[in-house]
């Protein structure tokens, strides 16, 4: 059925494929152009954060200017100009909104067009009073209702959190990371940069000086959250550089699950967004991480389009525990991710699910770490890399075992398809094993759809880009049966989308 | 970034600067420190007890009908059994770039180039000796040509005593339709630092089988780049590592698949035990063009010991999107189930240990056409795991 979906979807696609690129109007504040400390204490002074937060950023900030860009990955583009960015922009209406009612219409309006629900449905999916008919959306689409907490940032500033009270209820706190700053600062100054340190990489220490909005987690010992937790972030003003900061703590025996998704404006120019996320999982916690990408990815000439330099990790910092992250990548001019777990705890689990497509001229380089540290620990990779049209993508990961880590065990599968000869796909893994004990394997292949698989569809009567995205969607089935139920239609469409008009 | 560093006594002596692990290809192995004192090119000469003592000791001194003996990096024409061979004292240039080429130039070295255009009727066996002496280093540089539609059969053979540093750099060219079976074995030194870099080139048709095997020497550091530059070639390369104690060995092959049609296979299989240390990097290159490709690339290690240590980095580099390209990279201990299901049927267990290393290895070895030298390989191995 779904890959019925996916197939009228690629069938109503106009030359235009990028449905999220559309602006809202709105009046926005900015910092002043350009970045140096003032502007570092102008975004905390917004924020109103404790004097200590300041100095953590300053810190950040000197580090960063004693950095360099790094040159390493796979990825070709103008060198950014890091003094003609804003480095904050917000709504203006934001002031303070308390509840929903005080938000700007316009920014709901935005959000609605993305398909987010703001408003706290009561129903749940598939669950429906008698006689009452299933809503529809524009494109008569049967619209699933489920229970999904969202954070919504806007540019710099998060404009509302829902599900809070209920969430509070089970002793989760879900919530803005400059709210946590203000409400929960023992927490945010415990775990912040513990992950991540402040002078990680060039885009993290970036991060960590401007850094203007995200999310917070902390799920209590013992809790399993209640609900999808989700954060929605939208890029709207022009030339600012959007920068989160993503912190999730699952305390002893607990588990969440956390969405986030994205979306830009189509801007001739390209926009920066270097994010940092840090994951915690203590004694027998788990946290499941899922994100699908879809920034603006540029025209098919790479004109404009997200630049994408994620700086994103988990520590395994208890026995038992597990972090599992899923990316679906699509969008972005160029895709800098390395999603990594620090296996620190004894038996800690690690898992990375990856689909990156690429298409017109977009770059990917991307991959993950799983660094194990503990014994018994485990990880599994699987990762599914699509290139069509002008494309690049890059397969880059390390499976390292410590000394100490004794039957460390990984299993690694990296498949590339290439549509089309014009592309490029490319697979650099780094293998260490220190100890005997561990037990790594590893296996990549590249291919393109074969010619019988081709033969095979159309013989039966499916157009050519009807069996492209039914084959395609096979090849991915792995990675996507790992994302949330709610999404993994959706990204079903999206991979469907993101391969229109690549071949023939 | 090596310009700003200062040079060491040892580069000093060696008069070019040396690769360190901030250059990515050298990442595991640190030649840099690892070279600590200075190695100064000199001549030696050998006695001939020594010269004797040594080539005896090469484990294809029977299957071997013609010897081109090098003594300390010189043409020992005394000792070498030339006969039906077409040998010239000179070799053409290289174009390529890398660290270790580029000592090998500053070495000023010697070697030949052998030259087949009929038919293999003799195995050649090429064997480098280097005797015990001061501390130095030594530059070799060989070049094997096949002509078109001709066959050879080659071994390569580096044998010492001492400590000193091998820099050897073969050229291996075959021209259309051209077949070639060549061996490396490396049992140089325990105290030595072995550096190579083999450079193929393959024309149309030809076929190459091509292996390696390491068990010399505490510092092993061996490139290899192979170029198709002829459609539907095919090169077999292969090796194996036995090392133990604190060796070191770290292999950079680099595959390029510049025209369509063409087949590669790798095999690796290492084992390390101690302390010893494997590195494979393996890069398979397909030109944007080069449809049709079909490059497989295995690397598997057995780790012996808790503190052995294997890295590897399987790459691929995919232009073109016709071709069927993969690798597999696997490391491990003994599979416990293996050993279980031997001693649980009376076979002692180092018996039952050393049957299953010798099976790990000799898939590579497997591969060796001629009958003694694959035998002699296996004897070779068999030696190697009770010498324990």
């Amino acid at each position: 059925m779904a890959d019925q979906d996916t197939i009228n979807l690629v069938k109503t696609i106009e030359v235009d494929k990028y449905k999220y690129g559309f602006e809202t109007d709105i009046e926005s504040e900015y910092a002043p152009k350009g970045l140096n400390e003032d502007i570092v204490r102008f975004i905390s002074n917004k924020k109103g954060e404790p004097a200590w937060m300041l100095e953590w950023r300053l810190e950040a900030y000197r580090v960063w200017q004693q950095m360099d860009e790094p040159t390493w990955a796979r990825v070709h583009y103008p060198k950014i100009d890091f003094q003609d960015l804003y480095y904050y922009a917000a709504p203006k209406s934001m002031s303070a909104p308390k509840s929903l009612d005080e938000i700007d219409p316009k920014l709901l309006e935005t959000y609605a067009k993305l398909g987010i629900p703001l408003k706290e449905q009561e129903i749940l999916a598939g669950v429906r009073k008698q006689g009452e008919k299933s809503k529809l959306d524009d494109e008569g689409n049967e619209i699933n209702e489920s229970r999904v907490a969202v954070d919504a940032v806007f540019d710099s500033v998060s404009v509302v959190t829902t599900f809070k009270d209920e969430l509070a209820k089970a002793g989760v706190i879900f919530c803005s990371i400059s709210e946590a700053l203000r409400e929960h600062p023992e927490l945010v100054r415990k775990y912040l940069g513990s992950v991540v340190p402040q002078g990680d990489n060039y885009y993290a220490a970036l991060n960590a000086a401007v850094f203007s909005d995200g999310s917070f987690v902390y799920v209590p010992p013992g809790v399993r959250c209640p609900m999808e937790l989700s954060t929605y972030f939208r890029m709207n003003a022009k030339n600012t550089g959007q920068f989160e900061r993503t912190l999730i703590i699952a305390d002893k025996g607990s588990y969440v699950s956390y969405l986030e998704g994205c979306t830009a404006p189509m801007r001739e120019q390209s926009q920066l967004h270097a994010a940092v996320v840090e994951l915690i999982a203590h004694d027998d916690a788990e946290i499941k991480y899922s994100t699908v990408q879809n920034w603006y990815p540029g025209d098919a000439e790479g004109k404009g389009g997200i630049y994408n330099f994620v700086t994103k990790r988990g520590d395994c910092r208890g026995d038992r525990s597990k972090i599992s992250w899923t990316q679906v990548e699509t969008g972005s001019a160029i895709t800098w991710k390395y999603p990594s777990c620090i296996l620190r705890g004894e038996s800690s689990r690690g898992e990375f699910y990856s689909i990156a497509i690429s298409n017109g001229r977009q770059q990917v380089d991307s991959g993950t770490k799983m660094i194990h540290l503990g014994k018994n620990s485990s990880s599994r990779i699987i990762a599914k890399g699509i290139a069509a049209g002008r494309s690049d993508n890059t397969y880059r990961g390390l499976v390292s075992a410590h000394r100490k880590a004794t039957n460390a065990r990984n299993f690694t599968q990296c498949d590339s398809l290439l549509i089309g000869d014009q592309c490029g796909a490319h697979t650099v893994p780094y293998i260490e094993a220190k100890t005997s004990t561990a037990q790594f394997e590893h296996e990549a292949t590249t291919s393109k759809i074969s010619d019988d698989q081709m033969f095979y569809c159309m013989s039966r009567g499916l157009s050519q880009e009807e069996s492209v995205a039914l084959i395609v969607n096979g090849f991915v089935r792995d990675v996507l049966q790992q994302l949330p139920m709610e999404f993994m239609a959706e990204t079903q469409k999206l991979i469907g989308i993101s391969l229109e008009g690549s071949v023939g | 970034m090596s310009q700003a560093l200062q040079r060491t006594a040892a580069e000093q002596a060696l008069g070019i600067s040396l690769p360190h692990r901030r250059m990515e290809d050298w990442r595991w192995t640190d030649l840099r420190a690892r070279i600590s004192k200075p190695y100064v090119p000199q001549n030696v000469v050998a006695a001939a007890q020594d010269v004797e003592r040594l080539l005896a000791s090469s484990p294809f001194a029977r299957a071997a009908r013609a010897r081109v003996v090098f003594v300390n990096g010189v043409l020992d024409e005394a000792h070498s059994k030339l006969t039906g061979l077409e040998i010239s004292k000179s070799c053409a240039a290289i174009a390529m770039q890398d660290p270790v080429l580029e000592m090998n130039a500053k070495l000023q070295p010697q070697g030949v180039t052998l030259k087949f255009v009929g038919q293999a009727e003799l195995l050649v066996e090429m064997i480098h000796i280097s005797t015990n002496a001061n501390a130095r280093a030594m530059g070799l540089h060989n070049a094997i040509e096949v002509a078109a539609g001709a066959s050879a059969s080659v071994i390569e053979t580096f044998l010492g005593e001492g400590d000193y540093v091998m820099n050897a750099v073969t050229q291996v060219t075959l021209g259309k339709g051209a077949h070639l079976d060549r061996l490396k074995l490396q049992n140089d030194a325990a105290a030595a630092t072995h550096l190579s870099h083999v450079i193929y080139d393959l024309g149309e048709n030809a076929r190459l089988n091509d292996i390696t095997v390491t068990i010399g020497a505490a510092l092993t550091r061996q490139n290899g780049t192979c170029t198709f530059n002829g459609e539907n070639a095919e090169a077999k390369i292969s090796g194996a590592y036995l090392q133990r104690n604190k060796q070191h060995v770290d292999t950079a092959l680099v595959i390029n698949h510049a025209v369509p049609h063409c087949t590669s296979r790798e095999m690796f299989k290492c084992v390390m035990d101690d302390h010893a240390r494997g590195i494979f990097q393996g890069k398979v290159v397909v030109a944007k063009h080069a449809q049709k490709t079909d490059g497989k690339q295995s690397s598997h290690a057995l780790l012996l010991s808790e503190n052995a240590e294997f890295d590897a980095k399987p790459e691929l580099e995919i232009f073109a999107d016709d071709v069927v390209c993969g690798h597999g990279a696997t490391a491990g201990d003994l599979n416990h189930d293996h050993l279980f299901y031997l001693t649980s049927r009376g076979i002692p267990e180092a018996e039952a240990k050393s049957l299953l290393i010798a099976a790990f290895v000799g898939e590579a070895f497997d591969l060796v056409a001629n009958d003694d030298v694959r035998d002699a390989l296996v004897e070779l191995a068999e030696k190697w795991v009770t010498a324990k």
